[in-house]
């Protein structure tokens, strides 16, 4: 094996393993930094025996080896820390006992604290996005660091910083319990959905979409689905994400522009991943459990992944799904997307209807959603002249220049006579 | 990027001892769990199968068993792997289980990449 060779294998061993690994080892250290760097030490003990000795049969347990051997070595070696080389002698020896005992359950319980960490409120959302990547997913801190588009300097900061918070603020290492486990779930969940938007919707960069972050947001959100298989929402994520994730290859025109919803060519919909979509979101109700926003949102992507064709797309289960997001979140996004489902599922006056009392609401001011909303629903009750107005004012208030065009191009449609 | 692998053996194996299906089963679980596998699969035996060929003009029609295949696809995955040697140790594993819990057993993995897709 050569060294490149051993490089490689050694990277797609660390994909694998991370986070097991660094999970076990901060359960044993209490100590996430310390955890990190012996996982470190044992991957670079790998680069230097694998090319010699080939890939052990079973890496992980090679690394969790070599990786404890240090942590004894070195609590060992510092004088001043021999009280707590002798507890951590005592702790490793029983988790060995117990990894033997209940291996499985054990790596779960392990993975999960690790989650609840790297999502913990005392961290700022990005550092809490960076830290999750680094050790759950098992990212380079320069992969992560080119996903959000910033210097590898600055990430390798913000993520030792995160380290250094977490141990500074003793935040408690055990799987929250009660009212605080809804909170913190609700906390790991936005984490994983931030995530996956910064790739689906990239807020930055040349390129509008980050398919590298959708991914490996989708990995998460199926690892965390398969920790807490008895919460709904967790299921919803899971099932949003994946019904998402399966139309990049349709949101994206001949010239790299987007294309909406409504005029994709869903035969470049991964029917793979609305398939597990559909099965996650049966998994979510399954629980019987009242849901959330996860869960609604998620059935109503279903409702659009479900239609082979645009037309046939279900808008009066959209329209009832939409009523109870509303009741249980209001917002004015969610107004304008249900005057949206209303203007389908009845008629365009309905979806005007929805649409009027949040047309002056602070939170959309100076953007073209009710405009362009406001133009489509008149254009289809055939009052073009105010359909044109509409666009031409949501035309102004767009900053992105694909729109602008699109929606000039209605409002012209609209101001020829006769139309 | 995507991924095909198929497991390719002998047919005239005989039945897999139950240890290896239950690894096999427990290290399906941890790859669908972790995110990286999105389907799986065993395939019938070849006695079940059919092949239509095309040679010098002729469309011919053949029922199996396959009797004079020296090994034959048993069983697929469809991996999702960010390299091709993470896809690499994936399908790795799942000679080593055979290894360990089948001896004697004979067979490849192969590991093929799906094109197009969302590899960008």
């Amino acid at each position: 094996m050569t060294a490149s060779d051993a490089q490689a294998a050694v990277t797609a061993v660390w994909r694998h393993e991370a986070a097991r690994l660094i999970a076990g080892l901060t359960r044993m250290t209490r100590d996430l930094g310390l955890a990190e760097d012996l996982a470190q030490d044992a991957l670079v003990a790998a680069l230097d025996q694998w090319p010699r000795e080939g890939v052990p049969a079973n890496p992980g347990a090679w690394l969790m080896a070599v990786a404890k051997r240090r942590a004894i070595d070195q609590f060992r070696r510092e004088d001043t820390a021999r009280r707590g080389a002798d507890i951590l002698g005592h702790e490793l020896e029983d988790a060995d006992r117990r990894d033997l005992a209940d291996a499985v359950d054990h790596i779960e319980d392990d993975v999960l604290r690790l989650i609840f960490l790297t999502c913990h409120p005392a961290l700022t959302p990005e550092s809490r996005s960076a830290l999750t990547l680094r050790l759950v997913g098992g990212l380079t801190t320069a992969e992560i660091a080119n996903a959000f588009l910033v210097q590898d300097k600055s990430m390798g900061q913000r993520i030792s910083r995160a380290k250094s918070t977490l141990a500074r603020t003793g935040v408690s290492f055990e799987v929250p319990t009660g009212a605080e486990r809804e909170a913190r779930i609700a906390d790991v969940m936005a984490v994983v959905y931030l995530i996956f938007n910064e790739g689906y919707a990239a807020t930055a960069g040349d390129h509008w979409m980050r398919p590298e972050l959708c991914l490996e947001a989708l990995r998460l959100a199926r690892l965390l689905a398969a920790l807490l298989p008895g919460e709904p929402e967790v299921h919803g994520l899971q099932a949003l994400l994946e019904i998402q994730a399966s139309r990049p290859r349709a949101r994206r025109g001949r010239d790299d522009e987007p294309v909406l919803l409504e005029a994709q060519d869903r035969r470049n919909w991964d029917q793979l991943l609305i398939g597990r979509g559909l099965a996650a979101l049966d998994r979510a109700e399954a629980t019987g459990k009242a849901v959330g926003p996860y869960v609604l949102q998620a059935a109503i992507a279903a409702c659009h992944a479900r239609a082979r064709r645009a037309e046939d797309t279900d808008w009066l289960r959209i329209a009832e799904l939409y009523d109870v997001v509303a009741e249980a979140y209001p917002s004015a996004v969610v107004e304008v997307n249900r005057a949206v489902a209303h203007g389908r599922a009845f008629d365009p006056a309905a979806g005007l209807a929805v649409l009027e009392p949040v047309s002056g609401d602070p939170a959309l001011a100076g953007t073209a959603l009710v405009p362009s909303v406001r133009g489509d629903l008149l254009e289809r009750s055939g009052n073009h002249a105010a359909a044109a107005t509409a666009f031409h004012e949501a035309a102004a208030a767009t900053r992105n220049e694909d729109e602008r065009r699109l929606l000039l191009r209605r409002a012209a449609k609209n101001s020829q006579p006769g139309v | 990027m995507r991924y095909m692998v198929f497991v390719k053996m002998r047919e005239d194996v005989g039945e897999a001892p139950a240890a290896l299906f239950e690894a096999m089963g427990a290290e399906m679980d941890a790859a669908f769990a972790s995110g990286s596998m999105i389907d799986a699969g065993g395939l019938a035996d070849t006695a079940q199968s059919t092949e239509i060929r095309l040679t010098a003009g002729d469309v011919i029609t053949t029922n199996g068993p396959w009797a004079e295949a020296k090994e034959v696809a048993g069983g697929y995955s469809i991996i999702e792997a960010r390299s091709h040697e993470e896809a690499v140790e994936g399908a790795r594993r799942v000679i080593d289980l055979h290894k360990e819990h089948w001896p004697g057993w004979e067979g490849s993995v192969e590991i093929r990449q799906i094109r197009g897709g969302q590899e960008s």
